[in-house]
């Protein structure tokens, strides 16, 4: 982890309707670290993403990026500039082999010559060589998300915005892909940050931790304070009232 | 990875084909009807191939594909019978007009992000909207036919008294449109295309400026097919509002999903077949029962979408796999 800032947000703030999804949120996340951005279900966390690749407008604040303010730039550009990402919900390209997928994210930085070569690096990085001509319709959910974090990674991003990537994951499974994310981490030095619901695995691979609740932004700092923190532990499992007359009953 | 033997084992393929495409005329020559025919299971092969680019590859449902036939037919024609215009220059001109009317929809479309069956009736409507304007427009259409000027064999004014040369010039713009395909698939427009035509927003959020590509291949797409309206107003020796044909634009669209979505021989398979069984049929028993060509046509066409989903082509796919991997196994023992 370096000093350096390359993402910043500042009163970013999005609504829908009489929803406010996210609001004023300020965070920094510096160059090369691993952050973890969690929170209950309904937080904000995904249209945080959204509103930083440029998927949604942002109602009010501004999103800056490696120095350049990105705020409201459509996400085509906003990954040619250096920010890639994954969804929630695995959007593949079913009929495409996972090798074809990968070269469409390497496409984004390589010229035609070279972009073998990426595309080669990112499936022994990943160890895809086995299922490297199967169909994406073929795959199953683990390998379905280990492609979307190759296809991301074969972007040559900056920064990575991982969103629940652990969703629907076995232990093991998921274990493994977090090893992996991690050592992406060390080996390319790309700054990482995942959105996710599985607490061990933002407890084992993050180095400082975001929490949001409700839209609103209540705790950062490192795995250890944010777990003893009192906001964050009434924001999962309500407050002391609440759970005493539960457990009472 | 293929092996070097596949490659040529494929080329030899190929060539055979290409040769017997060769001499069909010399065949069947003797009967113009026939190689009418044969042309126009050739151009409606050129339509769905150039269709590929657009509604195969970047799968945009486009429904106006008579529409850029027809201006390029009006563009390449009107220029001869007005101005002498050679017909070889006024075909890529043809081309050209189609162009520019693609992207003048093109444009507000793709930035509307208008898509899937919205964008199949705007397209839809397109073709008829130019009907009723060449319709009404007497200097250029009209409800009558505008024939062009009649030169018994003159190379220049691409009028040959047969259709022979026509035949070969189909042909020739056939295997243009499928090269065109076939490096599009190979390059970096055509993973975008393959990528935004499955989701459009994981493209983009692998840095695939999505509006971009679906111009270009609208771009591809309408130039190869008014270049094939250059030709195929001198093939019929005339020019008329009903290029415009909305329901044979629908077809284009059908033989190339029917072909096979993505893959460049695909629709040239299905525009082989479909379109050949039903000029066949048409020919051999359209005059007895009129109307029973369309039922028979309407029911393989039901077999294919019911038995081959992902098209005819996966037939052709499946048994090429099989006769791989038996190779495989060989070199194994």
């Amino acid at each position: 982890m370096s000093n350096e800032q390359i993402l910043k947000t500042s009163k970013l703030t999005k609504s829908f309707g009489n929803l406010i999804a996210v609001n004023h949120v300020n965070l920094e996340i510096y160059k090369e670290e691993v952050v973890g951005l969690i929170g209950p279900n309904g937080a904000g966390k995904t249209t945080f993403f959204n509103l930083i690749t440029g998927l949604e407008i942002p109602d009010e604040g501004q999103v800056v990026f490696k120095g350049t303010d990105i705020t409201a730039i459509p996400p085509h550009k906003i990954c040619q500039l250096g920010m890639s990402r994954t969804f929630q919900v695995a959007r593949s390209f079913t009929e495409m082999s996972v090798e074809e997928v990968i070269r469409v994210g390497a496409y984004n930085r390589k010229k035609e010559k070279e972009v073998q070569e990426k595309v080669d690096w990112v499936i022994k990085f990943f160890e895809l060589e086995d299922i490297r001509n199967y169909k994406c319709s073929d795959l199953g959910l683990a390998s379905l998300r280990k492609v979307e974090v190759a296809r991301a990674t074969a972007t040559e991003p900056d920064l990575l915005l991982l969103d629940e990537v652990g969703a629907g994951l076995t232990s093991t499974e998921l274990f493994r892909l977090m090893s992996e994310i991690k050592r992406l981490n060390q080996e390319t030095k790309i700054t990482i940050c995942v959105v996710e619901h599985v607490m061990q695995m933002v407890m084992g691979l993050c180095e400082r931790i975001f929490v949001l609740d409700a839209g609103e932004l209540i705790a950062k700092g490192v795995p250890s304070e944010i777990s003893n923190n009192q906001r964050v532990i009434e924001a999962y499992l309500g407050r002391r009232g609440y759970s005493e007359s539960s457990s009472a009953s | 990875m293929k092996h070097k033997k596949d490659r040529i084992i494929e080329k030899f393929l190929l060539l055979l084909l290409l040769i017997f495409a060769l001499i069909i005329p010399l065949i069947i020559g003797s009967n113009q009807y026939n190689v009418l025919l044969v042309t126009t299971v050739l151009l409606y092969g050129v339509m769905a191939t150039s269709w590929n680019i657009i509604g195969g590859l970047a799968g945009q449902l486009d429904l106006a594909s008579f529409a850029y036939l027809g201006l390029g037919a009006f563009t390449s024609g009107t220029l001869f019978i007005r101005y002498n215009f050679s017909p070889w220059i006024g075909m890529v001109i043809g081309g050209l007009v189609a162009v520019g009317f693609a992207l003048l929809i093109g444009i507000p479309l793709f930035r509307f992000r208008i898509r899937e069956v919205w964008y199949a009736l705007t397209t839809c409507a397109l073709v008829e909207i130019l009907k009723v304007v060449f319709t009404m427009w007497e200097e250029v259409g009209g409800p009558v036919e505008r024939y062009l000027p009649y030169y018994r064999g003159s190379l220049y004014h691409m009028r040959f008294g047969s259709y022979i040369p026509y035949y070969y010039l189909i042909l020739g713009l056939l295997l243009i449109v499928l090269l065109v395909n076939y490096r599009i698939t190979k390059t970096k427009l055509g993973y975008y295309l393959k990528a935004l035509g499955e989701d459009e927003i994981a493209a983009e959020a692998l840095g695939v400026n999505t509006r971009v590509c679906k111009l270009r291949a609208l771009v591809y797409y309408s130039f190869l097919i008014g270049v094939a309206g250059g030709i195929y107003a001198n093939m019929y020796g005339y020019v008329h509002p009903s290029f415009f044909n909305g329901q044979e634009s629908i077809k284009v669209a059908i033989l190339g999903i029917v072909g096979g979505r993505g893959i460049a021989y695909g629709p040239l398979l299905a525009a082989l077949l479909l379109v050949g069984i039903q000029e066949f049929l048409r020919a051999s028993i359209g005059g007895e029962v009129s109307g029973l060509y369309l039922v028979i046509y309407s029911v393989i066409l039901i077999l294919v979408v019911l038995f081959r989903p992902k098209g005819i082509a996966t037939i052709f796919q499946g048994i090429y796999q099989k006769l791989i991997r038996r190779e495989v196994k060989k070199e194994d023992v």
